[in-house]
This record gives C-alpha cells, sequence and structure tokens, in this order.
C-alpha cells in the first residue's frame, strides 16, 4: 500500500505511546473545560474531573518522556540502546518533538491549577489546557502549509475532543447522582457545537492532507482515516442515542435509565481508545497522499 | 457559524497543502543499478533531513561510511566507503528524522560488478 512506512516492535510501540499520549492529554485538558462549563454540578462529579484532569497532566508528562525514548530508539538503529543514547535524545530534542513538549511541560503544570479552588486556579488551567493543545500544533503533519491554518485546525479539533472525552468519566459519576438529569441535558446540547466543530474542522484538515478521492481509496493514510470515521460514526450514534432516548428516560424518572446510561458512557470510551489508536496510526506510519 | 464556514472553505480551496514529509527523490549509486566501483553513497530529499543512522552492507559485511555531511539536516546526504568496496550486492539502510520531527527510514539496494 501507498504510503505506508516500514512497521517493526518500535513503531508499534511508539503507535501505543502516542495513543495514551493523546488519552492523557485529553484528559488533561477536558477536566478545566468541564469544570469551567458545568460549574453547578454535582460536587462528585467536579472533584473526578479535577482530580483526573492533574492526574492525566502527570501522566502525560511521563508519557511524553517514554516517547522521547522511543523515537530515539527509532532513530539509532539501536534498538534500546538508543532509547537512552544521548546524542540521539540530543537530536530528538531539537527536532519539533522537543518544541512540541516544551509547550506541553509548561500546560501541564499549569493545568495543576485546577487542584486551586477559585477563579485563580481554573484559569491558570485553562490556559494550560490552551498550551497542550498548541503543542499537538507544533509537530508533524500540521507543519505542513498552510501551517497557520492547519495549526489552528488541529488546535480546535483537540479542545472540541478534549472538552467532550475530558465530560465523560465526570458524567458517568453524574448519571449515578440524584438531579443530574439537568446536568446531562446541558452537556448534550453544548456537545452537540463541540461535535459539529470536531467533524467539521478534522474533515478539513483531513481535505488538505488527502487532495483527491483516490488519495483517499489509494493510500494507507486514506485506509486508516476511513478506519477511523467508521469508529467515530459509531461513537455519534452511541451518543445520539444518550442524548435523544437515554437523557430524556432519566429526566422522566425511569428508573433503569441511569444505568444504560452508565453502561452507553463506558461503550463511549472504549469507542474514543480506539479512535486514539487508528488517529496514532495515521499519525505515525502513514503518509498524507498530498506529500507522496 | 456560516461565515466562519464559508471562510475556511474559501482558505481550503486556496491553498494546498506542502510537503510536510521528506522522501528520497533519487540515490547514488541507483536503485538496483549495477556500478563499475562506488566513490560515494548519497540520497537527496525533497525536504531536509536528518540523518541519524546508515549503514552499508556488502558480500563481506558492514562498510564503513565517512559523512560528508555529518548529522546536520541535509536535502543530499553523502558518505564516502572508507575502504576497498568488493563485487557484489549491497545494500544501504538509513534511518532519521524529518523536519517535521517523524522518525523516517528507507534503503536500496546495488551491485557492484565484478
Amino acid at each position: 500500500m501507498e504510503g505506508l512506512a516500514p512497521i517493526d516492535g518500535w513503531a508499534f510501540v511508539a503507535i501505543l505511546a502516542k495513543a495514551a499520549g493523546y488519552a492523557a492529554a485529553l484528559v488533561a485538558m477536558g477536566g478545566p473545560l468541564f469544570v469551567a462549563t458545568f460549574r453547578s454540578a454535582p460536587g462528585g462529579a467536579l472533584r473526578l474531573a479535577r482530580m483526573l484532569a492533574a492526574g492525566a497532566a502527570v501522566v502525560g508528562l511521563a508519557v511524553l518522556a517514554v516517547r522521547f525514548g522511543i523515537r530515539s530508539a527509532r532513530i539509532s538503529g539501536m534498538g534500546l540502546d538508543g532509547a537512552v543514547d544521548p546524542i540521539m535524545l540530543g537530536l530528538v530534542w531539537d527536532s519539533p518533538l522537543g518544541t512540541a513538549a516544551l509547550w506541553h511541560g509548561v500546560g501541564a503544570v499549569l493545568i495543576l491549577g485546577i487542584l486551586i479552588d477559585g477563579a485563580m486556579g481554573l484559569s491558570a488551567s485553562l490556559l494550560g489546557a490552551l498550551l497542550v493543545a498548541v503543542s499537538h500544533a507544533v509537530v508533524g503533519h500540521s507543519l505542513g502549509d498552510p501551517r497557520w491554518l492547519l495549526g489552528g485546525l488541529v488546535g480546535a479539533h483537540l479542545l472540541a475532543g478534549a472538552f467532550w472525552v475530558g465530560a465523560l468519566a465526570p458524567l458517568h459519576r453524574a448519571a449515578d447522582l440524584a438531579g443530574s438529569a439537568a446536568l446531562l441535558h446541558r452537556f448534550g446540547t453544548i456537545a452537540s457545537g463541540a461535535v459539529a466543530v470536531l467533524v467539521l474542522v478534522g474533515l478539513t484538515f483531513a481535505w488538505l492532507m488527502i487532495g483527491s478521492l483516490s488519495g483517499l481509496v489509494g493510500t494507507a493514510y486514506g485506509w486508516t482515516l476511513i478506519a477511523k470515521l467508521a469508529l467515530v460514526a459509531g461513537l455519534l450514534g452511541l451518543a445520539a442515542g444518550n442524548k435523544l432516548r437515554l437523557v430524556p428516560a432519566l429526566a422522566s424518572g425511569d428508573p433503569s435509565a441511569s444505568g444504560r446510561l452508565r453502561r452507553a458512557i463506558r461503550m463511549e470510551m472504549v469507542a474514543v481508545a480506539l479512535i486514539l489508536l487508528a488517529t496514532a496510526t495515521l499519525t505515525s506510519i502513514t503518509t498524507p497522499p498530498v506529500n507522496l | 457559524m456560516t461565515r466562519l464556514i464559508l471562510a475556511l472553505a474559501a482558505m481550503v480551496a486556496l491553498t494546498t497543502a506542502a510537503l510536510a514529509h521528506s522522501k528520497t527523490d533519487a540515490t547514488t549509486p541507483a536503485e538496483g543499478a549495477t556500478v563499475d566501483t562506488v566513490e560515494v553513497i548519497a540520497m537527496r530529499f525533497d525536504d531536509p533531513m536528518r540523518i541519524t543512522a546508515i549503514t552499508l552492507t556488502g558480500p563481506d559485511g558492514e562498510v564503513d561510511l565517512v559523512r560528508e555531511t555529518g548529522f546536520d539536516p541535509v536535502m543530499e546526504f553523502r558518505g564516502m566507503p572508507g575502504g576497498a568496496v568488493a563485487p557484489g550486492a549491497y545494500t544501504v539502510e538509513w534511518r532519521g528524522l524529518a523536519s517535521d520531527g517523524h522518525p523516517m527510514q528507507g534503503s536500496f539496494g546495488f551491485t557492484v560488478a565484478d
């Protein structure tokens, strides 16, 4: 297949680590967005959003360090020895991944501000979420031309995705608590807008990367994107079912609605994990058709 | 929202994404070629590439390569065989970092005639 890089064990590990990094980044960014948007949510849900965001910010930095080692190993061709080789690590640090790590590092520390009560802490964490979004726009395929448009699209895609992904665990917790129907209804309304942004900017970016129908169906990038879109369609189906069926059932006092909604949210989490794996594959071992 | 979509669509229509990756345009010796002698191993890229590892392997095992271009990002990488290159089939395997940060790798082969 055209545009597919050689896949060895290290490439496979790199994809897993990148997907884990995406998950950590989205949860870390999503926590401040959730707390800022739903200040009147049940205390348990807000507490969970704060703890998860802080935990994910720390885990995200650890994953980033591991990814430095993996990349260093890959470019050295020396295996595990290459992962700790100072010269190779230095070359990775000099590459766009080093720049991204700086933005990501500062962003992650600011996100920890979410643990501090009050407007200052929340503002710091929101700025941190923005910096983590920027860190993903200064590396990889978004460095093509037109750079500012591609970078802006990636940043918007991540912030909208983080709003959704970061809300899943707090909403899962809230669905079990009394009086959560109003929160879930409000999330459904705002998420509709966020999803529209997510899909619109995602498709625009894909169009810029692919440029033609033959690029979509004739390349590894295109097929990986098709797989991702199929998973996204499944996720959107689940989300629509929640918004149109389960949340109204919860609001009307249906005793089984809470359990069904919580199960559906867990399935959304699984779908998100698969989407992140597809995305990590797309950004790691395939070449956008416009670059072939 | 509609205005935003229209503005975005207009920008997209007016631009085509340029190269984010570099790929090997051509090599010396050429892929699959049969040559009498090898004075230089060269690879040309369409975007600066930092070659981080390169090996030349032939019938007598690995042949040392003296890098003319070092570790700097280059459009053309050049390396000279450190010793005599015996007749037989050779493979060049390389790894590098593209300017967008992606790790890249590739290989090509050629034959040195008797």
